[in-house]
Parts: structure tokens; C-alpha cells; sequence
């Protein structure tokens, strides 16, 4: 039997990296987190297993079929119930010179990095519309310190992860009635699969550029979205939480 | 109940959760003078999309009616 009383939260990508660890994050604050992602991962089914006192459940799915996101979105909600909170946070790191950047990878990663979570973001806002939100609710759009900062390599990703600094006020102001909150949260460079590609001379650079010297941690981030989400939170909306150590400082 | 008996219930419903007073719910009733504002009309459609499974939004219309017996219609028009 399904606890009516759990709150439904989507994390997209929550298979490894920022993802998983905001997943495991939240579950372990009481919600019922569900994973879209193109694979499932060992980490994420331990995390099922694991998961108390929320629970985590998956669902492969590719982001990019985002004529099929309602429908993935319609059916948890009919399987679960209305969401209480999503958290856009799968993305592309496509690098690479603007100049040198093949026309089609632009359009995957504005694909994946902007019309997919705003679709994903129409369809459980629906579904929190339809429950009534009751409660309000919380959404938390993953950006980036790039966004602000930008980088040389990083543009059409840069632009992506500021487009969604752009929606979260906007939306903010448009959900702010109904008691959902909308918040980006802006990593500076994380340890994942994402920035494996980081020499040890960048990473060492990066570490002395931070006033903390040193890097923040997937669990910062989860930290940081944790807080969003809990009763704690409910005050901050259409803003931007920056977690990088103080790299931007 | 009918599509036109479900979209007036629900319009009572978001009315109530909202806190609006509406007008009387005649055919010929402007939406945006029902009491109910852009907000509450956008809970309405995904509440609708819910409870009778019709989304005439996402099936490519691109404008939204102006009265309640053209915004009916609509959904007649999507069911089935
Ligand atoms: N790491 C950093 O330094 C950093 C810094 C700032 C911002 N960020 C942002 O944080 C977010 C997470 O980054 P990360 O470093 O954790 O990346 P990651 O380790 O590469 O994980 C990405 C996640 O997204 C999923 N994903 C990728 N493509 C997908 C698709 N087409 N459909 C569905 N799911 C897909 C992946 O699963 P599958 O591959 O199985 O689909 C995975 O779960 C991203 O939005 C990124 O831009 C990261």
C-alpha cells in the first residue's frame, strides 16, 4: 500500500553524480523520490534498497524524447499521486569552441539542457495543480556558476544553465499564489562523471581559485536542495543558491 | 456527469481552494470575468486534464476561449 501521506518529488537524472546524491538526499527527509534516467545504476539501486524513511523508485527514460515527457510525467502521477516537488538536475556538459561546435550538438544540449526541463516542469506543475497544492510545493532548477561567471569552452552550456536562471524568477513569480517555491542552485565544479575530463593541473587551479581552496562536494549540493525542500525553505523563492566553495567569490 | 457538468464542478472546486467568488456560470459568461484569474484558469485546464483526461492546450490549440460556452465546446469537441 502506497503511504497517501509521503509527498512525491521527480529528480531527473538521479541515476549517479548530483543527481543521485540529492535523491538519496531527500529520501532520506521523509519523500518519495522518483529517478528518470536513461539507465539505471548500481549506487541508484542500492539506494532503493536503502531508502528510509522516503523511498526512491526509478524509471528509464531519455530526456531527449521530450514529446514523451507528458506521458512519463501523467502516468507516475496516476501511479503515485500529484507531486510536491521536482528537481531539473539532468544535464549535458557538451564542451567544446563555439567556432568548432557542430550545429547538431547545440541543438542536443538545448534540447536536453533547456526544452526538457521546462517540459518536465509544465507537466508536474499540472499534476501539482490537479492535487490541489495544498501545501505548496518546491521546485529546484540545477545551474551552474558558469551561468553568471561563463567559461571559455562552455558557451552554448553556459547560455543553457542561464536560461534556466531566467525561468526560475519568472516562474517564481507565476507559482508564488499557489505556495511553490522555484529556486536554482549553482554548483561550481563537482567531482562526477560530468568534469572527469578536468586535467589535475585544472582541478588544482580551480582549488586555489576558491576562498575555502578546495572544491565543493556532491553532498553540498544535496545539502543545498535538502534545505530548499524542507519546512525551512519555504521563505526562499526565484533565487539562486551558489555552493562552489567560494570559487566564484 | 457530463463534460460540461465536470468543467462547472471543478470551476466551483478551484473557486473554493482559491478563495474567488464566481459569477453565475452562463454560456455567454466572459472566463475572465468568471472570477476566476489566469492562475486559477491554468489550475482548471490541468485539473481537467486529471479528472477527464482532455487537454485541447496540448492537442494544438493555440487560443484560449473566451467564454465558458466556448471553452465547453472545446472540451466537447476533444472527448472521445
Ligand atoms: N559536476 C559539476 O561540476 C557541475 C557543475 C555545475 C552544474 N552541474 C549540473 O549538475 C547536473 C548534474 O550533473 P552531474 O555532474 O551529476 O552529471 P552526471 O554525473 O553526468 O549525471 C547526469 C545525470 O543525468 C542523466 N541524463 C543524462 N542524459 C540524459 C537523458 N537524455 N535522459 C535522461 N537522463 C539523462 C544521467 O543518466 P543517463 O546517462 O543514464 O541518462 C545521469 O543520471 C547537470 O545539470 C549539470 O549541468 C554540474
Amino acid at each position: 500500500m502506497r503511504d497517501e501521506r509521503m509527498r512525491n518529488v521527480l529528480v531527473t537524472g538521479g541515476s549517479k553524480g548530483l543527481g543521485l546524491g540529492i535523491a538519496i538526499k531527500l529520501a532520506s527527509q521523509g519523500f518519495r523520490v522518483m529517478v528518470l534516467a536513461r539507465r539505471d545504476t548500481e549506487a541508484l539501486a542500492a539506494a532503493r534498497v536503502s531508502a528510509t524513511p522516503g523511498e526512491v523508485h526509478f524509471r528509464p527514460f531519455d530526456l531527449a524524447d521530450t514529446d514523451a515527457i507528458a506521458g512519463i510525467v501523467k502516468s507516475l502521477h496516476t501511479e503515485f499521486g500529484p507531486f510536491y516537488g521536482l528537481v531539473n538536475n539532468a544535464g549535458l556538459g557538451t564542451g567544446g569552441l563555439l567556432s568548432a561546435m557542430p550545429n547538431h550538438e547545440i541543438e542536443r544540449l538545448i534540447r536536453l539542457n533547456v526544452t526538457a526541463p521546462m517540459t518536465v516542469t509544465k507537466y508536474v506543475v499540472r499534476s501539482m495543480m490537479a492535487g490541489g497544492a495544498k501545501d505548496g510545493g518546491r521546485i529546484v532548477n540545477i545551474s551552474s556558476v558558469v551561468a553568471a561567471t561563463g567559461y571559455s569552452g562552455l558557451s552554448v552550456y553556459s547560455a543553457t544553465k542561464s536560461s534556466l536562471v531566467g525561468f526560475t524568477k519568472a516562474l517564481g513569480r507565476e507559482l508564488g499564489p499557489l505556495g511553490i517555491t522555484v529556486n536554482s542552485v549553482a554548483p561550481g565544479f563537482i567531482a562526477t562523471d560530468m568534469t572527469h575530463g578536468l586535467t589535475e593541473p585544472q582541478r588544482i587551479a580551480i582549488d586555489r581559485r576558491s576562498a575555502l581552496k578546495r572544491m565543493a562536494e556532491v553532498s553540498d549540493i544535496a545539502a543545498a536542495v535538502g534545505y530548499l525542500f524542507s519546512e525551512d525553505g519555504r521563505n526562499i523563492t526565484a533565487t539562486v543558491m551558489t555552493v562552489d566553495a567560494g570559487g566564484t567569490a | 456527469m457530463t463534460i460540461k457538468e465536470a468543467i462547472l464542478a471543478q470551476m466551483q472546486l478551484v473557486a473554493e481552494r482559491q478563495k474567488k467568488t464566481l459569477a453565475p456560470l452562463t454560456d455567454d459568461l466572459k472566463l475572465l470575468e468568471s472570477g476566476l484569474d489566469s492562475l486559477c484558469l491554468a489550475i482548471l485546464v490541468a485539473a481537467l486534464d486529471d479528472t477527464l483526461d482532455i487537454d485541447p492546450f496540448s492537442a494544438g490549440t493555440s487560443k484560449f476561449p473566451v467564454t465558458l460556452g466556448e471553452f465547453v465546446q472545446l472540451y466537447e469537441s476533444h472527448a472521445g
